[in-house]
């Protein structure tokens, strides 16, 4: 009876202790998303930090060289980069509600409503609906910035996780892994590195890859003299992110913007072409060399992560969902190998 | 086995060892369990024993080092390792000995070619051992007719 009563009681405690960490979670959602920023990033930055200690350096000296690189580069951005991109957005917003735009759309409608005769008028009303795209999507790129997770964490809290995660990370890894039970510990350790085959050599791929691809369409669409270029690129590079979805998103926006701003045919034969390239090189190029194909998922898993991911976490979680998917797959399958072999052996 | 290894390169090792406490009795690693690497007894006694029953092949102590070949090779452990007495011991793995060679390459080397070198020679005592017991069994065979 007294066993059945403290078998009750542990499983109670257990649950209770679930939920605290289950409300802690939903309480501290956006610090933790900031510490999974940061600990993204230096996971991102580590094999530099590993080349550079093998040069020479010590790993504090390493990091100290990597945020001064970063810190230039970051500099120069805000510089350059930053002001424009602010100045494109408020222009797309400013001349959507420009007659021009609407005469556009106004045209489009026409020539929907001509060529599909059952669409009525009510379904269509294109004008409200771009403009609340284009007011939503400017929001949640400020957002991104900006309100969601303040400037101050932005620009403080993120570098300073970075630094020490880069700086102290193996030895906080250690220290982790000193309080697991030797019962369990070679076997979190096994799974640790099976983790880090898996998705490490995805997560740095991933984004040299964005960041080629980027800078691919800032090139194209500044030669296409498309306007907005500078932000049209820097999406598509962040959409190339996100499987399957993405390489069409930034192609599509680019389209769009075409075809609202001027609706010449020509110009937008010609921004899709260049998108056409760009992912022609970047899957016969880039992805081979930069993207390792460490995680071997089925194309239907990866959607399905894709979506649970954005409605969690919206972007980020479209692009965090691949790797997240990836670790929990190697946890299984890592498990069950294990308990299969334990049960072989005995 | 780091008995070439610098002062510099021993602390460049130190931190990526693990050091592990094992009560009395308490097992290291179960004979058929994925090994990713291996012990070193810092101070106590661990015995390494083979099957259901655990019959004991050899008891280690201080200085004595044991599942080297999950190093090397990913595959079941061949042997369970018990703590015959309370044991600190240092755990050694795999990813670790791949950041060592790619960070500290030249440590790293070090330790693989002394890790070469005593598989080596157990290989080679093994291979006397064989040989031994073959002539011995030949012996008794032709007794037998």
């Amino acid at each position: 009876m007294d066993i059945t009563i403290n078998r009750f009681l542990k499983i109670l405690l257990f649950l209770l202790g679930l939920a605290a960490i289950g409300w802690l979670v939903v309480k501290l959602s956006s610090i933790i998303m900031v510490f999974i920023v940061g600990a993204l990033l230096a996971y991102i930055l580590d094999p530099i930090a590993s080349f550079l200690e093998y040069k020479g350096l010590s790993r504090a000296a390493a990091t100290g060289v990597i945020f001064l690189v970063l810190a230039l580069i970051l500099f120069l951005t805000v510089l350059f980069v930053v002001p424009p991109i602010i100045d494109q957005v408020k222009v797309i917003q400013h001349n959507l509600s420009s007659d021009t735009s609407a005469e556009a759309i106004k045209n489009i409608e026409q020539f929907i409503r001509k060529n599909i005769p059952f669409m009525k008028e009510s379904d269509l009303n294109l004008q409200v609906r771009v403009n609340e795209m284009v007011t939503h999507f400017s929001n949640s790129i400020f957002g991104l910035l900006g309100s969601v997770i303040s400037i101050i964490t932005t620009l403080v809290i993120i570098p300073f996780v970075v630094f020490f995660l880069l700086k102290d990370g193996r030895s906080m890894i250690k220290n982790l892994v000193s309080i697991i039970p030797n019962r369990y510990f070679e076997i979190t350790l096994n799974l640790l590195y099976k983790i880090d085959l898996q998705i490490g050599g995805y997560l740095r791929g991933q984004f040299f890859d964005a960041l080629i691809i980027g800078i691919l369409s800032v090139i194209a669409l500044w030669f296409l003299k498309v306007p907005y270029f500078l932000l049209i690129g820097a999406f598509a590079g962040l959409a190339n992110m996100v499987p399957y979805v993405g390489p069409w998103t930034g192609a599509s926006l680019a389209v769009l913007v075409v075809l609202i701003s001027n609706g010449e045919v020509n110009q937008m034969v010609m921004v899709a072409l260049a998108f056409a390239i760009i992912q022609l090189i970047d899957n016969v190029l880039v992805q081979p060399l930069v993207v390792a194909r460490s995680v071997k998922m089925h194309p239907l898993l990866v959607i399905f992560a894709v979506i649970v991911g954005g409605q969690f976490y919206g972007i980020l979680g479209m692009f965090l969902a691949v790797p997240v998917a990836a670790i929990i797959k190697v946890f299984v399958i890592e498990v069950y190998n294990m308990y299969k072999k334990v049960n072989l052996a005995f | 086995m780091f008995q070439d290894l610098s002062k510099k390169e021993l602390r460049q090792l130190e931190r990526i060892l693990h050091q592990r406490t094992y009560k009395q009795g308490e097992v290291v690693f179960n004979e058929g369990e994925p090994g990713v690497g291996m012990y070193i007894i810092e101070d106590g006694e661990v015995q390494i024993t083979i099957g259901k029953d655990r019959r004991v092949l050899a008891v280690l102590s201080k200085g004595d080092f044991f599942g080297e070949m999950a190093l090397l090779l990913e595959a079941p452990r061949t042997a369970s390792a018990i703590a015959s007495k309370a044991s600190i011991l240092y755990g050694f793995f795999q990813p670790d000995l791949f950041s060592i060679l790619e960070t500290y390459p030249r440590t790293g080397n070090k330790i693989l070619l002394r890790l070469s070198q005593m598989i080596a020679e157990r290989l080679r005592r093994s291979n006397i051992e064989n040989r031994e017991l073959r002539e011995k069994l030949q012996a008794l065979e032709a007794k037998g007719k």
